[in-house]
């Protein structure tokens, strides 16, 4: 069985944010064992005041949230992990 | 640049250091205030912006880049001159002279605001300079015009003016508001702040007009736009404009191009607006350029170090005192509904409106 | 602060859930793409996408020609939407804040509301009206209203008020394709944005097909015996904070989301009225002549005699105050909610 892919925050940065290292983690849409397409929109992260769709990596089922709703999060910190399916 | 809509003789104006002086200092004022208000705004906002969150909940309109217009306009104006302001006042509210602690009280939300409180930024009233600002776009127009009418009524040589930005020029109320003033010859001017975004709309997807003075050819009116946002030139469109007014001649629209250097309000993260639209806006600085022109009038590069301090001082003091001041009772709430309440008075979770059935009294005394 | 969202709905057994603005949207999209006619128009609806996320996204896919960004002339453009809807288009026009009413309110109540009627039938107009309504967010006398009672006071035009995610689009479907004037208003706060935090119940699971939630059809949102407190919009989720705080002392309230105003479901409330005797109404309206003082009445007209305790909480008649502590007290809060179901009990 193949690892668990992970959705990392960095590859969801805004292009003029790069001197910002924190985010928020304003919604999630999905919860742990949800079903997900490639593409998919998994959580919606807001970093300064930009609002940005962290998109799932693969299809599968979501194995992970790592960071809760409201909370904050570095850039660089690992949102959630993805189990592909078969 | 000045460009009129009809040919006139004019007089040319002579600008005074005395005056160029005094806008200076009001435009200094206004940009170090909205500076420092945007620091105050973020105070709780971060790092998730959360708008109703710290000292100054809600929405927030600053005029960084506006100053030239209140200034080059107000300068002209007395206190018992009218001018109604929009959404984005602050500039405005200074060069006329409102009080700026209470006004910056108000802004806070603090008892001792200008409105107790109930108002905040966005509805400023100060009765004693005759400023009043307001949420709705283009709605300060009528009442500044109705300002006219009562000046006129009297027969006192008083004026009005009404600013609005550039997207209010597509409102009704703002082409009636010139019909009326022009039909009866108010001694009113419109001032309209042109900073080509109405929020996220450039003026040429809305507006089918570029020079928004040509709105005045449609009443019969004099119209100038003031093609960049330079104070002297202000000076000259509004000089000309009020002295119409006072003299009995009419109505003026004045068109000042101006710059918006921040977002339509805090928290706007003008993801469409091109970079090189923001980046042209803070190039063009109107408070540079009447710096140049104070120096090319002989004003020391001392004096001007020594007005910038006085309104940076002055700025400060203000904020100062207004976070010192004591928020509204949850009573407050139900007072100044009425100017004369009726008998039976608002009380916790009543209809503040109640009156007395049978006995049919209404409005007792206060 | 959104925590953990809860699901009301038994429909909403979804791997997915969504934001209010984000159920809107879909179902926006959904009706756009089935036909050509349906097209959005309102004040910052293109690149911005809404002042309040309610159309984020649509300009990607359908273009500048049915996303229009409106000038600031809502005579001029809520008529012109009342037009082409009588030339037989489906126009969703957006009034950026309910309190805008006033510049355009006779394009609104005197020609949508009233062109079927004055014209025996005859005509229809198939609009939607969108509006973002509320407060909460400090925003003042000329910003934070919501105006139910003014709108559902006035004849013809529908009343839809969603209160989650789950609701807002089926309610949205149903207000496409409805052939009346559907004057649709959604809570600023319970959109899910990220700049305003919305209260854990809006988000729900929503169902990726298409689905139409009839009007007039009010939603149990939690059964009760003991108490029936009957409400709309944002002050569902206080109703349901309040109604778990009651919960532990014992005391069992049913809250009764109406999700439309116009048509109302009047039986839903009967039913709990009869089962309970005692009424609360909550509201973020202003008291007088409105929405509280509506739902009363049907109570004492359709169940008085099993009608024991009444009580109302709504905006007192002032306009709404800027300052925290004043925009506080006069906004019904889950507290103040808890507090009159138990004064009912007793």
């Amino acid at each position: 069985m193949t690892d668990a892919v992970d959705v990392n925050s960095a590859d969801s940065w805004p292009d003029d944010a790069d001197d910002v290292a924190e985010g928020y983690l304003a919604n999630w849409f999905v919860r742990e064992g949800s079903a997900v397409d490639e593409g998919e929109t998994l959580c919606e992260i807001q970093v300064e005041k930009v609002s940005i769709d962290v998109a799932a990596p693969t299809t599968g089922t979501v194995a992970e949230r790592l960071v809760g709703e409201g909370d904050d999060f570095a850039r660089g910190d690992v949102l959630a992990r993805v189990q592909p399916s078969a | 640049m000045l460009i009129y809509n009809r040919e006139y003789t004019r007089t040319p104006t002579m600008v005074s250091v005395t005056d160029l002086r005094t806008m200076y200092e009001q435009m200094v004022t206004a940009r170090h205030y909205e500076e420092r208000l945007v620091d105050e705004y973020l105070v709780g906002k971060q790092p998730a912006f959360d708008i109703s969150a710290g000292p100054i909940p809600g929405e927030l309109h600053l005029a960084a880049g506006h100053e030239a217009s209140g200034a080059g306009v107000c300068i002209h104006l007395r206190d018992d001159d009218t001018v109604t302001a929009p959404h984005r006042p602050h500039h405005i509210a200074i060069a006329k002279g409102v009080d700026l602690e209470r006004m910056t009280a108000e802004i806070f939300g603090r008892k001792t605001g200008l409105s107790r409180g109930k108002g905040g930024h966005m509805h400023l009233f100060d009765p004693d300079v005759n400023f009043a600002c307001s949420g709705i776009i283009a709605q300060g127009c009528p009442p500044a015009v109705g300002a006219a009418m009562a000046a006129k009524k009297r027969n006192t040589d008083a004026v009005a003016v009404a600013f609005l930005g550039e997207g209010a020029i597509d409102q009704g109320g703002f082409l009636e508001s010139l019909n009326l003033a022009a039909v009866r010859d108010f001694p009113v001017v419109f001032v309209v702040e042109d900073n080509d975004w109405a929020i996220s709309m450039p003026k040429d997807r809305v507006t089918d007009v570029q020079n928004g003075a040509q709105r005045a050819d449609g009443f019969d009116m004099p119209g100038v736009r003031v093609d960049s946002d330079d104070a002297m030139a202000v000076y000259e469109a509004a000089d000309e404009a009020v002295m119409r007014a006072r003299d009995g001649n009419g109505p003026t629209l004045i068109e000042v191009q101006v710059h918006r250097r921040m977002g339509h309000f805090m928290g706007d993260a003008e993801g469409y607006r091109p970079e090189a639209d923001i980046d042209r806006a803070k190039q063009r600085d109107s408070i540079e350029r009447l710096a140049e022109d104070l120096r090319s009038h002989g004003v020391t590069d001392d004096d001007i170090e020594e007005i910038r301090e006085r309104a940076h001082e002055r700025v400060e003091a203000a904020i100062s005192w207004a976070k010192e001041q004591p928020e509204p009772e949850p009573a407050e709430a139900y007072e100044n509904v009425f100017t004369n309440p009726p008998a039976q008075a608002a009380t916790d979770g009543g209809a503040a409106a109640d009156v007395p059935g049978d006995d049919g009294e209404t409005g007792g005394d206060n | 602060m959104a925590t953990e969202s809860r699901d009301y709905t038994e429909a909403t057994e979804t791997d997915r859930e969504l934001t209010m603005s984000r159920a809107m949207v879909e179902a926006i999209a959904w009706e756009m793409r089935e036909n050509e006619e349906v097209f959005y128009m309102g004040e910052d609806v293109a690149d911005y996408g809404g002042i309040f996320s309610s159309t984020t996204g649509l300009l990607d896919e359908f273009g500048r020609d049915r996303v229009m960004d409106v000038p600031i002339s809502e005579t001029a453009y809520l008529g012109a939407a009342v037009g082409a809807a009588q030339a037989g288009m489906r126009p969703i026009a957006e009034l950026m804040f309910v309190d805008f009413f006033g510049v355009a309110m006779d394009q609104i109540y005197n020609n949508m509301a009233k062109n079927t009627y004055m014209s025996g039938g005859s005509v229809s107009v198939p609009m939607v009206l969108t509006t973002a309504v509320g407060g909460t967010y400090n925003d003042a006398a000329q910003h934070s209203q919501t105006l139910y009672g003014t709108f559902a006071h006035l004849p013809g035009m529908k009343v839809v008020v969603p209160s989650t995610a789950y609701d807002a689009k089926g309610l949205m479907h149903s207000a496409i394709r409805d052939d009346d004037p559907v004057v649709y208003m959604f809570h600023k706060r319970l959109m899910g944005l990220g700049w305003m935090p919305s209260p854990s119940g809006p988000k729900t699971g929503v169902p990726e097909e298409d689905y139409a939630i009839p009007f007039g059809e009010a939603d149990v949102k939690r059964p009760g015996d003991d108490v029936t407190v009957v409400t709309l919009g944002l002050h569902v989720h206080r109703a349901m904070e309040a109604a778990e705080q009651l919960d532990d002392d014992g005391i069992d309230a049913e809250v009764i989301d109406l999700r439309t105003l116009v048509p109302l479901d009047t039986e839903t409330v009967l039913d709990s009225v009869r089962k309970t005797g005692k009424l609360l109404v909550v509201d973020e309206d202003y008291q007088s002549f409105g929405v509280t003082g509506e739902i009363v009445a049907r109570a004492a007209e359709g169940a008085l005699d099993d009608l024991s305790a009444v009580k109302r909480l709504a905006i007192p008649d002032v306009p709404i105050p800027y300052a925290r502590s004043l925009e506080d007290e006069v906004n019904p809060g889950t507290d103040d909610i808890a507090a009159a179901v138990r004064e009912l009990h007793e």
